[in-house]
């Protein structure tokens, strides 16, 4: 059921009582985290959390709290399955569920006791109607069963052409259901950030602070980084969120009292896309960021002179470009974003800037919040050390909170190796021809033993690959049809047991709504060739697969799609 | 030189930072003692000199009675202070001293540690309306009851004073009463989580 006064209906509910967060790893939950966990210390409740990566661990957390708690949050987790089905908990356990994932479960929608959800009432939710999925299952049974011994033979033929009326008008009903639900399921996307759902719940109380507020743009940040959200989306939300950063920001333009400047400041930027350019150099930012590396086609030799050319056309000199840009000419700083932008407009690049924020405290300290997501994301899924899947949750939670400036420091090398790593990937595919076109798709396997394959064990890197790889593809290819097509990528997961890691992405076209049809047609090609699969992780498009099995649940996928 | 021993031990002290407590020092104190016995040795000897008529004798003794009661003054400094720095850790370490400490004290020194300890104990029993209250909990008031720990290791069930029973385990974090954590966080499974 959906929550519209979250104050009155979760936080006053849970005011007083013991609460566990379940949080799944990405960097919006953790985001969204952060700002409730600020919230309950403010009010002394009582809260255990408990980072969970998929189901089977959603489950082993249940099953282990479920004794000592009665209030279950379930961060950016949990609303696109059936959870009463999944965790069969008792009837006085409640759920509260704050989640991106689209489209929602209809059992958890229509659930008016145990499942609560936490999420923006969108437009675009379109949920089907209670009685086209639901059906009192009285009325069939018991009615047949009351035979008359002494009724007359017309009044049983009446009954008999009832009774089929109602089984033909039943089937009908199911057949539409099957249809309605089969629409309504078929597409997987993303709705509103929950950092953002947090912070409004903090606003309404007005217990939200400027950390808070940064939380909810690194969320939304978030989503624009994984591409999970369309450009309108962003916009509209990075509007809303303008509002609330001016309203709290305001006393920095003011000479008389203006604020010390130790304290925390959030700006409004129009700034470059481009990745960790202020921590890195000008030119390793370019080289390393999808969008001018897919327009400039630097993989070729073509590429890297017309990056040459760009940089003459700036007028910037490669001395200077190759050197940090913090150590950079102040002379040439001031202008760069229009120099940047006008140079970039003459090669094609018209979407080089963007609206974000950025975050200043200190004389030193200076983030955009894209580099707070490449760098939250990247500790989360640090595959460099041996560490458990909690180990680098909670170092990504640390790295969030601003005292913690050395873990975000590390997180920002560590998503530069990780930025590199994609995009000699994404050049050794594209110069193999490892992308292969298969009809209805196109597919791109990374074989074992190719460098870098262990970072991309990992689903957010996976994702993140696979949508620069088919950016570049579709920048490098010359057939028009290709350029229209999704995506399915697979690498090896775990060597020792054979399996691979296997993602589908919606195509990559000016007009996309990020839908995303795979997570149904992995499931269906799963059953059709009993391959098999776990569908453990959260986003349905993103499973499992035994290795020997890849062959055959690709053929069964192509037939599906095709 | 007379003296110079005894400043030796408060300098020591002096040298250790607040809190530390350095091993009792008993071959200084022996040698300050002797060197007092001795002062006072001669100085009875030219006691009974001067009865008997040499006057010249009587700074000399002044002298020597000056030095034993500098001596005298530097042992007493030497000890109190040590005793002070002994009831600290009673309110630092609790009743039971780490080895380490024990090791450093005298057999005097522990005595008087146990005794302190027991009356501290008569009269925290005796206050807080019968139930008796600990005073060594919270000298200064806590900013705020509840802080978030983070597990550092599985523990297993751990029940708070509510009766409720969490589940400690490695890598969860959780926002608890602050005096129940304590205990836990000295023996390194919880870690306070400093936002």
């Amino acid at each position: 059921m959906f929550l519209s006064d979250f104050r009155k209906e979760f936080y006053e509910v849970v005011l007083n009582q013991r609460v566990l967060l379940l949080v799944a790893s990405d960097v919006d939950a953790l985001c969204a985290c952060k700002i409730l966990q600020a919230l309950f210390q403010c009010d002394h409740v009582q809260y255990t959390l408990v980072p969970v990566s998929g189901w089977q661990e959603l489950e082993t957390a249940f099953l282990e709290h479920k004794d000592q708690f009665q209030y279950f949050v379930l961060i950016n987790c949990g609303a696109n399955i059936d959870l009463l089905e999944v965790l069969q908990p008792e009837e006085d356990i409640i759920f509260f569920v704050c989640d991106t994932h689209r489209p929602i479960n209809i059992v958890n929608v229509y659930n008016e006791t145990q499942i609560k959800l936490l999420v923006k009432q969108d437009n675009d939710l379109e949920i089907p109607a209670y009685d086209d999925i639901f059906r009192d299952e009285e009325d069939s049974g018991n009615e047949s069963d009351e035979s008359e011994p002494s009724g007359k033979r017309q009044r049983f033929e009446e009954e008999v052409v009832e009774r089929t009326m109602k089984r033909r008008q039943r089937r009908e009903w199911e057949a539409r259901r099957q249809e309605i639900l089969f629409d309504y399921e078929q597409y997987e996307y993303h709705g509103t950030s929950c950092a953002m759902m947090m912070f409004e719940l903090a606003w309404i109380m007005s217990k939200d602070l400027n950390d808070m507020l940064w939380w909810a743009i690194v969320g939304l940040t978030d989503q624009w980084v994984q591409d999970k959200i369309t450009q309108m989306k962003y916009v509209t939300d990075i509007g809303a969120l303008q509002r609330h950063v001016s309203r709290h920001n305001h006393r920095n333009g003011d000479e008389e009292n203006s604020l010390s400047i130790d304290c925390m400041r959030i700006a409004f930027e129009y700034d470059l896309c481009l990745a960790l350019y202020q921590h890195w150099s000008l030119y390793e930012s370019l080289c390393n960021t999808c969008y001018t590396s897919a327009s400039l086609k630097l993989w070729s030799v073509q590429g890297q002179k017309k990056l040459q050319e760009f940089f003459a056309d700036m007028g910037l000199p490669l001395k200077q470009v190759k050197q940090k840009f913090h150590s950079m000419d102040i002379s040439l700083k001031e202008n760069l974003r229009e120099m940047i932008e006008e140079s970039a407009n003459k090669f094609g690049m018209k979407d080089l800037r963007v609206q974000t924020f950025s975050i200043h405290f200190g004389f030193k300290n200076k983030f955009l919040a894209s580099d707070v997501v490449y760098a939250a994301s990247s500790l989360m899924e640090n595959t460099e050390k041996d560490e458990s899947g909690t180990d680098n949750f909670i170092k990504a939670l640390d790295s969030l909170s601003r005292s913690n400036l050395d873990k975000l420091h590390q997180g920002l090398e560590l998503a530069k190796k990780q930025l590199c790593a994609i995009q000699r990937t994404v050049a050794s595919c594209i110069c193999t021809n490892l992308v292969i076109s298969q009809g209805p798709f196109l597919y791109c396997y990374l074989m074992e033993g190719t460098p870098d394959v262990k970072l991309f064990s990992r689903p957010i890197s996976l994702c993140l690959l696979s949508k620069y790889l088919l950016r570049s593809f579709i920048y490098s290819t010359k057939n028009k049809r290709c350029k229209l097509l999704p995506m399915v990528m697979a690498a090896p997961l775990d060597i020792e047991q054979g399996t691979v890691i296997m993602v589908g992405i919606p195509p990559q076209t000016e007009s996309s709504d990020k839908k995303n049809f795979f997570g149904r047609a992995f499931e269906k090609a799963a059953e059709n060739t009993n391959s098999r699969t776990l569908h453990n992780y959260f986003d349905m498009s993103i499973i499992e697969l035994k290795m020997e099995d890849r062959s055959k649940f690709l053929d069964a996928l192509i037939s599906l799609l095709s | 030189m007379f003296g110079e021993k005894a400043i030796e031990l408060i300098r020591e002290l002096h040298r250790a930072s607040d809190g530390q407590l350095p091993a009792f020092n008993e071959d200084g104190i022996r040698q300050v003692l002797e060197e007092m016995k001795a002062l006072y040795e001669q100085n009875q000897a030219d006691v009974n000199e001067a009865k008997s008529g040499h006057s010249e004798l009587i700074s000399t003794i002044k002298f020597r009675h000056c030095s034993l009661l500098r001596n005298r003054r530097c042992i007493v400094a030497y000890l109190y202070d040590r005793l002070l720095r002994i009831r600290a850790l009673r309110w630092e370490y609790g009743s039971v001293l780490p080895n380490a400490v024990r090791f450093h004290m005298s057999a005097e020194e522990m005595e008087w540690f146990n005794q302190y300890k027991k009356s501290l104990a008569t009269y925290m029993r005796s206050i807080g309306g019968g139930e008796g209250l600990d005073l060594t909990q919270d000298i200064k008031p806590p900013k705020s009851l509840y802080i978030e720990v983070r597990c550092l290791k599985d523990y297993g069930e751990f029940e708070i004073d509510d009766g409720t029973i969490i589940l400690l385990k490695k890598n969860s974090q959780h926002f608890l009463p602050r005096w129940k954590c304590e205990q836990l966080i000295r023996q390194g499974i919880l870690e306070h989580v400093l936002s």
